[in-house]
């Protein structure tokens, strides 16, 4: 394929390419073990074992990309490890659901890039998401597609601008003819996809330096790599030159993706001098620009069309963006022992995740339902938080890690809220309390101006660093951190020693820290950045005498921590219970659930998904898909529980999140 | 006092002079005399004067002060008679406004003209509507703490702003003009006075600060609270003289319904009183929560005279209007996006040679030098500029990383310390840098990483800011005091503990680490954030009064909170026992012996006497606090006063 040519000759010239480079790297990465991945499950499926040594035998290809691009490594061994446990029927089908849903939707926003191609060809859109099985076909629907746009090449500046129309029309159109797309061959996709990958394992260890930066470029990169398809070509002097592919290539859609290419360099000098406008054209832009600040019944019908178009534009980047979602497919364990594996996505809230459990699990709406994360090899756990971010969270877990995400029902998430009188009050003895002063407690602690801290303060027991020895310190809990008190000293305010800020560590239940630590009682927590996996000296370990100053701790530093929003979370979650128990309105609000994360943090956005905004376009190419119906059955068995001889829960060594894709 | 009707009647008929001074005529003049007969009204008796004074001029706002008595005779419909008022009674004609210095929370001191007449609530309510501060019933009058040293102090103190001559509005919410109160718009001269109200003030010389009286002990606290004046009763009532010196403070720590775009008098009040507790050490809070509060004050500081518009021009997208032109001009900025998806094509990076050191590693090496490269949120090195499109020696992924400053203008030393998080730990890394100039940069860089932000981020050019004009700070000489904002003094910035515990050497960097986490916010949201962190101090919100509890023959601290009460122990200062006002059943004060009583759930009673403060102001403490708490339930803006009265007023209200 050309674009690894294009490669071949960056090496030279170096510097302004690599972004550009990386993504291609990363993309052919990505395309490459979507490919094994897909080979893998027919064989799979033909009931051929053998293919799954496949995936071992790739597995040094991770120690060629760089340390510091974890994330990818992370994605890539995660597949990898995936396969490793092929055994399990089950998890390995709902894993290729889920990869195939996240193929439907790169190859969704691909489309504008072909539609581009194919300008003048109105129904050309929709023959494209049909297209015959086999590869044949495929590199024909693909030639077509090359000729209407050379065809349209001549033209001026309209291409461009109706070009934009219609990437909004096909981006509307494809995502709602999800169905039609898939039922796209899956075997010109798994040969096709195949090829690609050697490619990408040539790539890999040709330009490993150069994928270091690629994770964090802009997700807009992606929407300007397509809308510019030819900016690669810039830094090849002989586009023909591309047609130089490794010896053994026998990619079907080779020769037309160069056809492609060349045909856009007359272009691309045009679209140089209108760069400014790169993807709106000339008139809209300036009408926009005059438009701006006028009230809109006074503008013209020009006027309005091209803010019209300006909106679809800003409808079709929204899409995009959607698109591009890192998704994570994770397992998470029940306390029968049972599992599930399911995908949740970079954008999805503790809370989201814990309601599609829900509605799936048929386990009751209960608001004590978490999702508690236990790290095995330090012994200690921690209940998610409503609204933490669950994919950032996983993030911080190594590529080996023997941590597990349970599902189970726990008292302690929201006793607070239950029984406010018992943390709230600083007292030493539990009392009852009724309902009505309750909530007025609740109120006046967390809804006026600022949060108060519950005054937590008295002996616990610190472990040494390095020792297993516990020393008694005099501990007080403030809204900027915990302090204590030095020796000889009065507890007052000047005098006291922070300990520790909460801005960057979380608040965990340690777990049999009496013969691992030799702590002098069992209730024990633990203070610690959340990236900290293993044993170290940052972790901070706390011991209190009993188990009710150990949970009015943990909550006091939880309210520290996050203030209003675990109220706010609290409130959420028994609207939700209440909601549950009212059937018609259970279904609305679950549509509201998926609603609201479709307004995306912008920041996590475009750090994450550049990789995937090239493979995109990549993938589109190789034009591989997967009958939806059949993704839609593989997916839905794998929310039937497993039976208990298919899932040795016990035993199973690494049941974490199993694939990380972006 | 009442005469049966008969007598009265018989009474009614005899005429006797009564002579009344009139404030107006000088204190030299002669009172006039009037002839009047008992059955005559209050509002007859000032007619006859002012027709006797032959004086031509608006008499509207006069009335009648009983001087003998402390007593105004304000109800103009009852006869002489009925007030007891007889020949030898020495009645004042004057007018119920009058002029007041009064000292504001950020030290300035207004002259206006207040009501003398009313009860010091509607007082309060008046100076609030015209200094444009909301909700002023959580505001009082008390009087100020005297200076001993006065000569010394009088001069730098006593700059006093006029605004006597300031029309009031009647209008219940003043209309805004040019983002001001149409009241302060009418002359140059008041529209810097209301500036001077609704931004911060510069921070004060250490020395100042120094000078300033603090309470020492828990005791001394506990005094202050004794100087509030009775809300219920007058000023006159309480001897308070026309332009003597009164302090207007927030009084009640509930603060009710804060809104910047309302508020910013009100706002910036608060900052201030909640600035001056701090410096005064009237609250006590930790080092890390000192050194915070001088970043913010430093971030408030340079604000305030870089934007001093800020406050009134917040972006209020009233009308759909201004909202569509925003979405224009979004998707305008939309439209040369491509721009800037080019730009990010070519990142921007950083590059430069710089030194590292990892104190980690057993070797014992010093700082070595290797060319970086920065881009995204990731530091990569290599052996040099050369080698920099090869395989980097290492990548550093910046993100949650803790980026703190380790810098010493004087010593030329800039270095960056980085604690960026992995699996196994904490791993510990320094830069240094040549220069302020890279430093700046390669520090912002640092900060943007960790919060996951790259240098093409819109933030970095100000981050970069913020930092040089802090370096700037440090490099300026303390002793020589320019007008220059930049040159504040970090003393300035903490209370004189600290001042004395540390030298500004050690202390900058300290506050420059905090500044980091705050250099971000805009005015509006620092002074904001200042209020929040102040009222999460477990100090805050506590008045403290020396009471001595019945059947205890100890004198012991109650402090007075918004939510409860809490029995201090005054030799220790622990706390004893706390009861809430949740639980309150009811509360009496018995005025004979001068007795608080208050009963709670569970049959729980307590009563005690007040020794520092009256016991009328523990009981408006109380009654005030559970009136705030109505608010919120009734959402409605209007003020309900007779409750107010009638949770504080005790036995005079009735």
């Amino acid at each position: 394929m050309e674009q690894l040519s294009d490669e071949d000759l960056d090496h030279t010239d170096g510097g302004e390419e690599d972004s550009d480079k990386e993504d291609q790297d990363l993309d052919k990465m990505f395309g490459a073990w979507l490919g094994e991945l897909d080979k893998l499950t027919q064989s799979l499926d033909d009931g051929r074992p053998e293919t799954v040594q496949k995936a071992p035998q790739k597995a040094p290809l991770r120690q060629e990309t760089n340390m510091a691009n974890f994330c990818n490594r992370f994605s890539m061994y995660n597949i990898n490890e995936a396969l490793n446990k092929g055994g399990e029927g089950v998890d390995l089908d709902s894993l290729m659901a889920d990869l195939c849903s996240i193929e439907q939707e790169l190859s969704t926003i691909g489309k504008p890039n072909s539609g581009k191609n194919r300008l003048g060809v109105p129904g050309d859109a929709k023959l494209r998401q049909k297209p015959p099985a086999g590869r044949g076909t495929k590199g024909h629907g693909g030639a077509g597609g090359s000729g209407g746009g050379t065809s349209s090449s001549g033209g001026t500046r309209r291409p461009l601008a109706s070009n934009l129309d219609d990437i909004t029309a096909q981006l509307e159109q494809a995502s709602l003819s999800m169905d039609e797309a898939g039922r796209q061959s899956s075997h010109s996709l798994a040969s096709s996809v195949g090829t690609v990958s050697e490619h990408a394992v040539r790539s890999i260890s040709q330009s490993s330096w150069s994928s270091v930066n690629s994770a964090s470029a802009s997700s807009m990169d992606s929407l300007d790599s397509y809308l510019r398809p030819s900016e690669q070509d810039g830094a090849t002097p002989t586009p023909q030159g591309s047609n130089q592919g490794p010896p053994g290539s026998t990619e079907v859609g080779q020769p037309v993706k160069n056809k492609h290419h060349c045909k856009y360099n007359p272009e691309r000098e045009r679209e140089r001098e209108r760069e400014m406008h790169s993807y709106l054209d000339w008139e809209t832009s300036l009408i926009l620009q005059n438009i701006a600040g006028k009230p809109s019944h006074l503008l013209t019908k020009e006027e309005q069309v091209a803010k019209k178009k300006a909106e679809k534009i800003r409808v079709a980047l929204e899409k995009i963006k959607e698109a591009q979602v890192k998704k994570l497919v994770i397992r998470v364990h029940l306390s029968d022992e049972s599992s599930k594996t399911m995908m949740v996505d970079e954008r999805q809230t503790v809370r989201q995740v814990l309601d599609s459990l829900l509605d799936k699990s048929h386990c009751g709406y209960s608001p004590d339902w978490s999702l508690v994360e236990t790290i095995n090899e330090l012994q200690m756990e921690r209940i998610f938080e409503d609204h933490e971010n669950l994919v950032d969270s996983l993030l911080n877990w190594t590529r080996d890690s023997q941590n597990r995400l349970m599902f189970i029902e726990r008292i302690e998430k929201y006793a607070l809220f239950k029984n406010p009188q018992n943390y709230l009050l600083g007292r030493k003895e539990t009392c009852e309390m009724a309902d009505r002063n309750k909530e007025a407690l609740l109120e006046e602690c967390f809804c006026g101006s600022s949060v108060s801290v519950p005054e937590m303060e008295g002996v616990l027991w610190l472990k040494e660093d390095g020792k297993k020895s516990w020393k008694k310190r005099y501990f007080l809990l403030r809204a900027s951190g915990i302090y204590y008190v030095p020796k000889g000293k009065a507890k007052a305010s000047r005098d006291l020693v922070c300990f520790l800020q909460l801005d960057h560590v979380n608040v965990y239940y340690g777990q049999d820290y009496r013969s691992k630590y030799k702590a002098p009682t069992d209730y024990c927590l633990a203070l610690k950045h959340p990236q900290i996996q293993k044993k170290s000296q940052y972790i901070k370990y706390l011991c209190c005498d009993d188990v009710r100053t150990l949970h009015q701790w943990i909550n006091g530093i939880r309210i520290a921590k996050y203030g209003k929003t675990l109220y706010v979370n609290y409130q959420e979650a028994m609207k939700r219970t209440e909601a549950a128990y009212d059937w018609s309105s259970l279904s609305s609000s679950s549509i509201k659930s998926g609603s609201s994360s479709s307004s995306l943090p912008e920041s996590q956005s475009t750090h994450c998904s550049s990789d995937s905004g090239v493979a995109v376009s990549e993938n589109n190419l190789s034009g591989h898909s997967r009958s939806q119906s059949q993704v839609s059955s593989i997916f839905s068995e794998a929310w039937k529980r497993g039976t208990q001889d298919e899932v040795p829960p016990v035993l199973t060594p690494s049941p974490y999140p199993v694939t990380c894709l972006y | 006092l009442f005469l049966s009707p008969s007598i009265s009647l018989s009474l009614s008929m005899a005429a006797w002079d009564l002579s009344v001074a009139v404030e107006d005529l000088g204190t030299d003049a002669p009172p006039i005399t009037v002839s009047v007969t008992s059955d005559l009204h209050i509002g007859g008796v000032i007619l006859k004067l002012v027709e006797k004074s032959q004086v031509k001029r608006d008499w509207s706002d006069h009335a009648l002060w009983w001087e003998q008595k402390q007593q105004w005779l304000l109800r103009t419909a009852w006869t002489l008679e009925k007030c007891g008022i007889q020949a030898d009674a020495g009645l004042i004609f004057m007018p119920q406004h009058k002029p007041l210095r009064l000292g504001l929370p950020n030290g300035l001191n207004l002259r206006l003209r207040v009501c003398f007449s009313g009860p010091v609530f509607r007082t309060v309510l008046g100076i609030c509507k015209m200094l444009n501060i909301r909700r002023p019933e959580e505001l009082s009058l008390l009087r100020p703490v005297e200076e001993k040293k006065r000569k010394k102090v009088r001069d730098l103190s006593e700059e006093l702003y006029d605004l006597t001559e300031v029309p009031l509005t009647s209008v219940s919410r003043p209309c805004l003009y040019n983002g001001m109160p149409a009241h302060f718009a009418d002359s140059p001269k008041t529209e810097k006075v209301y500036k001077m109200l609704s931004v911060s003030q510069p921070a004060p010389a250490p020395e100042a600060i120094a000078k300033l009286y603090r309470p020492a002990s828990v005791v001394d606290k506990a005094h202050i609270h004794s100087r509030w004046l009775d809300s219920s009763r007058s000023l006159m009532e309480q001897g308070v003289q026309e332009n003597d010196r009164l302090w207007l403070r927030f009084k009640y720590y509930c603060f009710h319904d804060l809104e910047p775009k309302y508020d910013a008098v009100r706002l910036t009040q608060m900052y201030e009183q909640a600035r001056w507790a701090i410096l005064l050490e009237d609250i006590d809070c930790t080092e890390e929560e000192m050194l915070l509060f001088g970043a913010i004050q430093y971030h408030i500081n340079k604000l305030s005279l870089s934007e001093p518009q800020t406050m009134t021009s917040s972006p209020a997208m009233d009308d759909l209007d201004s909202a569509l032109q925003c979405l224009e001009v979004k998707l305008d900025g939309a439209n040369s996006s491509p721009q800037d998806m080019l730009e990010n094509l070519t990142a921007p990076e950083l590059n430069d040679y710089l030194k590292i050191f990892r104190p980690k590693r057993l070797t014992l090496k010093g700082y070595k030098q290797y060319w970086f490269k920065f881009k995204d949120a990731s530091i990569s090195y290599y052996k040099s500029k050369e080698e920099s499109l090869g395989e980097p020696i290492q990548q550093i992924n910046l993100k949650g990383c803790e980026a703190a400053p380790d810098v010493n203008v004087a010593g030329q030393k800039f270095c960056i310390k980085l604690l960026i998080p992995a699996p196994e730990g904490m791993n510990e890394v320094y830069l240094r840098c040549e220069n302020e100039e890279q430093y700046s940069s390669w520090m912002a860089a640092c900060r943007l990483a960790s919060k996951g932000k790259s240098l093409a981020d819109s933030s970095f050019q100000s981050e970069v800011q913020s930092i040089r004009s802090f370096l700037a700070m440090q490099q300026t000489n303390p002793n020589t005091h320019t007008d220059d904002s930049m040159s504040i003094n970090t003393h300035s910035l903490v209370s004189p503990r600290y001042s004395k515990k540390y030298k500004a050497k050690q202390l900058t960097p300290r506050i420059l680490e905090a500044y980091q986490n705050v250099a971000q916010l805009s005015l509006t949201d620092a002074l904001l954030r200042f209020l929040q962190i102040w009222q999460a101090l477990p100090d805050f919100g506590i008045s403290l009064v020396v009471v001595r509890f019945k059947g205890s023959r100890k004198d012991e601290v109650l402090g007075i909170t918004p939510n409860r009460l809490i029995r201090i122990d005054l030799g220790v200062g622990e706390v004893v026992k706390t009861w809430r006002y949740n639980n309150m059943r009811q509360w009496n004060v018995n005025w004979d012996i001068r007795q608080v009583a208050i009963e709670f759930d569970g049959n729980v009673n307590i009563a005690f006497s007040c020794v520092t403060a009256d016991c009328k102001i523990v009981h408006e403490f109380i009654g005030g606090y559970i009136f705030m708490s109505t608010r919120s339930r009734e959402q409605s803006d209007t003020l309900n006063e007779e409750l107010f009265h009638k949770l504080t007023g005790g036995h005079e209200a009735l």
